[in-house]
This record gives structure tokens, C-alpha cells and sequence, in this order.
């Protein structure tokens, strides 16, 4: 196996620098989960935290502790998935995270942490995944108000998903929200932040911004799937998947990245890859190492870049190929392979 | 990179069948696969027995195909010779197992889809891969469900949200597709699996959070990662690698 994944953290900067000043005045969120996508959570927050980002997207206990660690006490660090009550008095007395909230069990757990949780309620604004529906809304908020009042919890936030599905359902969406925020007024909670949006209406609505985005994707480069592309957006991709040739036959360049290092068996014969002499068709995909179509002056250690910053594809061209989307292919390289942080020369 | 001795995620750790708190299923807010050492046992017996005799290697890179480096001591206690293991892994490896024969190069004996109990195999599988229930509501007839509305519910009925989606390797294209198991019977995954999350429809059946789900495993009743061959096309080696690396290993002996 010769894979690694680059990670260019002064692109990641860039990107934020985008993305801070598309949805300002609403504040950006940057979203963490799975190891940052992939591209080294540690290393990912600091430069996150020295570039002005203070909100983190963890999604649940484990990935805010390590945010927490990282950055100390001044991040304001937010998880929506608890399993268990015991996961959510850890969230708020040991690691001090905002925990989204979008069932009524999991906000009476909450309150029973020995400190004051802060909460995001969530509604179920169309997505029906997590979320509470809008006809048991104004329970729930009635609840939260009276667990406010006894000074239990506190409740900081709104917020929801939406399904990207079409303008018009999100719309419908957006309607939903705003029905929830006036709902929660009535009940006499006055949350101060309001959060809806992810990447792609983040960018693209203003209406959707509110107070804070939460954006994770753009950030990493990575384009939407069937969307405009990265240039149109003024994002690029963090990283990239490289590899070495191993072995030269038959007019083949074998390079050692394979299926078991997380490149979709199913992109053989549909990917092109960056080699030294320009793009080139990978033709096996197997467990351990690939195959190219071999270039002239091809030899052993002659780097290939498989997809993503100089590759002839990024994540997003990649997830197209097989119907799917960047983050997936992004999230798939496996954690076996190592990760080299590059840090451009200071200009 | 891969840590042979498992401090990376802190994966590994050896329970007991049931569990030391008595209990047969521990919720997470991130799924987890139980390893099951009497299968891979039963696997490499059956090999060992079929090649009597001649040198024999087990192919353990990428952390045995994400089922964790612990399969090794099970391997070794059988008399597999010598193991096949991920270039990082070695110096660490050689000194935790010093009477090893351990290589980064060259070719296993030991078929790895029976060893592991892949579909198409001989083989028991010895992966299983489990979510927990997070939250259990309504949907209404023509309500959409996640990403793209993929999915509309054709009658009223109840969904699960469920830890695991496709960044711990439970892959986008299988929602709409597959089955999973809760208590004894089987419940469609609808809509798209997110990066984390997927949701059951749960039918007329009841739920509570923390309920134990199973994506795949081989008890009778479970589902198998054969479908998950046939809906994503991609091989059952990278399926199972591609969980067990990125999720909690139970190791029951």
C-alpha cells in the first residue's frame, strides 16, 4: 500500500474565508463529524479555531470530546445524536456541549444533568428524521419553558434540517420553522440562534442563513452532486488521494491503492486518474492495488493522483461516476491510510 | 495508520457473550460489529484441515479486513504459521506477538472470504454489524423521509431513527434497498442512509430507544451481506473493511 490522502490545510483556510463571508452576517458552523470528514479532526479544528471559526459541529459525545480537548473551553461545540441518558449528563457536566434536542425523552435526560444544558430544540420541519413534529411542538416547548424555569436547562437555540428536495418543499420547510420559532416565543422561551441551513442553501438562500450555518462540505471543497461546480461555488478541494507505481506490464501502471483502502471497487473503468503525463483511465480496482493505463516514461515510485486538488476528478466527479455524493467517497478513504498535512510555503 | 495494539480508537475490547453488565446490547450513538471467535475458529479449522499439514498464512492487512488484529491470537492458537499484515502494523506486531511469523509482502494460503465467512464463501461470517434505535415517531401517508425525499410513505405508520450511516460504512445506495432486523422481524431502511443516521420503517411494530438493530450478521434470523453485494456492487472484502474500520469491535470468544 503506497495510498495517502494529502490534506492541504491553507486550502481549508481559504474555503472558510469563502464561506465566512457568504453567510455573514450569520455566524459559520464548521461540521466535524467522522474525523472531519476524513481529513484529520485535530488538526482540522486548530486551524479552523486560528482562522475565527468558534462553532463546532460534532455530532455526538465522543467526536465533542475530542473538539473539547483540542480547543479547550472557549468553543462552543454542538452534538444532536445521544443514545443514552448517561451520554447526555456526560455531554453537558463533563465536556460542556450544546446538545440539539429533537425528542421529549432526550430533553428530560438532559435535565437531569447536574448542570444547565444548554439546548437547541429541534423541529421536524419536513425531513421526519430526528425532529419533533410540528402537532407536538408546542408540548414540547411548553415542557422545555417549565424545565427553563426551574432552571434545569437552558434553551439557546431553534433548529432543523431541510431535504434540499426541491425549492418548494424547502420552502415549505422554512415556513415550518418560523412557525416553531414564533411557537417557542408563545411557550416564553427566547432562544437567541436560529440554525437551518447546511451547505448547498447556505450558499445559495440568504432566507435560510439565520444566525448560524452549518456548513461542512464546502469547507472540505466538496462540491454538491448534480450542483455547479466547485470554481462556481469559489471553493476547492482539501484533499487528495495519492498513490505509487508499483509495477509496470503489459500496458499497465499497477499503483498501490486498492478497494480495501476505501476507492469504490465500482469506479474501475470509469475513473480517470492524474499521472505524471496527464489523465489516464483506471482499469481494476482490486483489494489492495489498481491499474491504470499506462504513459510513456512511466516508472516505479511515479506518482498518481486518484481523485480530488490536481486530480483530473475531485470527490464530487468521482461520487457521480457511481451515483452517489463526495462526502461519501471522501469519508470512505480509510483510516489505514495515512494522512500527510501540507501546509503551503508562507507567501 | 493502523496502531496494532488498538489504541487508536480503543476499539477492541473482550466481552463476555452477554456482556459483563448482564446485558446482551449496549446503545451507542455510533453502531458497532461483535466479532465471533468461535465462527472464525470454526472458519480456519475447516482450512487448516483441508491443506493439512502445509505452511499456512493468514492475509491480516487493514486490520484483518477491519475485523481488528485481536483475530490474530485466535489464528496463532489454531497453528496458523504466518500472517500477512499491513507494513505499519509490523514492528508493533512483531513485538506484541514475538513468536509470529509475520511479512508485509507476499501471498496468503488462507482464503480471507472463508476465514472471514463472506457470502459466496464456505465460511460462517464472523462480522456483525448492529445500530441501536435513537428516536421512534409518526410519519403520515405522502410525508417524505432524509435526503431528496426519496421515500414517501404509502400509508400512516411508525419510523426509527438509526445510529449508522454511510460515513461508518453502511453505504448511501443501500437505502430504499435493504432490510434490517429488530427483535425478530425484518424492517425496510427508507430513504436515503445519511452520513450518520438511517431510518426504519417500523410497520406496525413497536420500538424504544436503545433497541438493538442488526444490519448484517450471521445468526439465522439476520440479514446477510449478500444483499449489500447485490445492491451496491461493490465486494463483500471491501463491505466488511470498510465497517470495521471505522466502528466499536466486540470480541466474543
Amino acid at each position: 500500500m503506497t495510498a495517502e490522502l494529502r490534506v492541504d490545510l491553507d486550502a481549508l483556510a481559504e474555503n472558510l474565508a469563502v464561506i465566512r463571508n457568504r453567510v455573514a452576517p450569520a455566524e459559520h458552523m464548521l461540521v466535524v463529524k467522522d474525523d472531519a470528514y476524513g481529513h484529520c479532526l485535530e488538526e482540522v479544528v486548530a486551524r479552523a479555531w486560528a482562522e475565527g471559526v468558534r462553532w463546532f459541529g460534532a455530532f455526538d459525545a465522543r467526536t465533542g470530546r475530542a473538539v473539547r480537548g483540542e480547543l479547550g473551553s472557549e468553543a462552543r461545540v454542538f452534538i444532536w445524536i445521544v443514545a443514552t441518558a448517561d451520554e447526555a449528563r456526560h455531554a453537558v457536566d463533563d465536556l460542556d456541549l450544546d446538545v440539539g434536542v429533537g425528542d421529549p425523552e432526550l430533553l428530560e435526560d438532559l435535565a437531569t444533568a447536574r448542570g444547565r444544558a444548554r439546548v437547541h430544540l429541534k423541529i421536524d420541519s419536513g425531513l421526519h428524521r430526528n425532529g419533533v413534529r410540528p402537532e407536538q411542538w408546542p408540548a414540547f416547548v411548553a415542557r422545555a419553558a417549565e424545565l427553563e424555569q426551574a432552571g434545569a436547562i437552558e434553551v439557546v437555540g431553534i433548529w432543523s434540517h431541510i431535504a434540499e428536495a426541491s425549492d418548494d418543499e424547502d420552502d415549505q420547510a422554512r415556513a415550518a420553522f418560523d412557525l416553531a420559532w414564533e411557537q417557542a416565543q408563545q411557550a416564553g422561551l427566547r432562544p437567541s440562534l436560529r440554525h437551518l441551513a447546511a451547505s448547498a442553501a447556505g450558499f445559495a438562500r440568504p432566507e435560510f442563513r439565520y444566525d448560524l450555518v452549518r456548513i461542512g462540505a464546502f469547507a472540505y471543497g466538496i462540491r454538491p452532486a448534480g450542483g455547479p461546480g466547485e470554481a462556481e461555488i469559489g471553493i476547492r478541494p482539501v484533499s487528495t488521494l495519492a498513490a505509487r507505481v508499483t509495477r509496470i506490464a503489459d500496458g499497465i501502471a499497477t499503483i498501490g491503492v486498492g478497494s480495501l483502502d476505501g476507492l469504490p471497487s465500482t469506479l474501475a473503468g470509469r475513473l480517470e486518474v492524474g499521472t505524471p503525463a496527464g489523465p489516464r483511465q483506471l482499469r481494476a480496482i482490486r483489494a489492495e492495488e489498481s491499474d491504470v493505463d499506462v504513459w510513456t516514461d512511466a516508472a516505479m515510485g511515479d506518482e498518481v493522483l486518484v481523485f480530488g486538488a490536481g486530480a483530473p476528478a475531485s470527490a464530487t466527479d468521482a461520487a457521480e461516476l457511481i451515483g452517489t455524493i463526495g462526502e461519501e467517497i471522501a469519508v470512505r478513504v480509510s483510516p489505514t491510510v495515512p494522512r500527510e498535512l501540507r501546509l503551503r510555503p508562507i507567501r | 495508520m493502523d496502531v496494532p495494539t488498538h489504541s487508536r480508537d480503543n476499539a477492541d475490547a473482550s466481552r463476555g457473550a452477554a456482556g459483563r453488565e448482564g446485558r446482551s446490547f449496549l446503545p451507542r450513538s455510533a453502531p458497532a460489529v461483535r466479532i465471533d471467535h468461535s465462527a472464525l475458529r470454526a472458519n480456519v479449522e475447516s482450512l487448516l484441515l483441508r491443506t493439512d499439514g502445509e505452511w499456512s498464512v493468514a492475509d491480516l492487512r487493514h486490520e484483518a479486513r477491519g475485523h481488528g488484529l485481536l483475530v490474530m491470537r485466535t489464528l496463532l492458537a489454531l497453528g496458523v504459521d504466518g500472517f500477512l499484515v499491513d507494513e505499519a502494523a509490523l514492528d508493533g506486531l512483531a513485538e506484541q506477538f514475538p513468536e509470529a511469523a509475520l511479512s508485509a509482502e507476499g501471498q496468503p494460503t488462507l482464503d480471507p472470504a472463508e476465514v472471514f465467512g463472506l457470502p459466496g464463501s464456505a465460511g460462517i461470517p464472523v462480522m456483525r454489524l448492529t445500530g441501536s434505535v435513537l428516536t421512534v415517531k409518526d410519519l403520515r401517508a405522502g410525508e417524505g423521509v432524509s435526503y431528496g425525499f426519496t421515500h414517501r410513505a404509502p400509508a400512516d405508520t411508525r419510523i426509527a431513527l438509526v445510529t449508522g450511516g454511510y460515513a461508518q460504512g453502511i453505504v448511501r445506495a443501500l437505502g430504499d434497498r435493504i432490510a434490517v432486523r429488530l427483535g425478530d422481524a425484518h424492517h425496510p431502511v427508507v430513504g436515503r442512509v445519511a452520513m450518520d443516521v438511517c431510518v426504519v420503517d417500523l410497520g406496525g411494530a413497536d420500538a424504544v430507544r436503545g433497541d438493538e438493530v442488526v444490519f448484517f450478521g450471521g445468526d439465522p434470523d439476520d440479514p446477510s451481506l449478500a444483499e449489500w453485494v447485490a445492491h451496491t456492487g461493490l465486494t463483500a472484502e471491501e463491505l466488511v473493511t470498510g465497517v470495521g474500520l471505522r466502528v466499536r469491535r466486540d470480541h466474543v470468544r
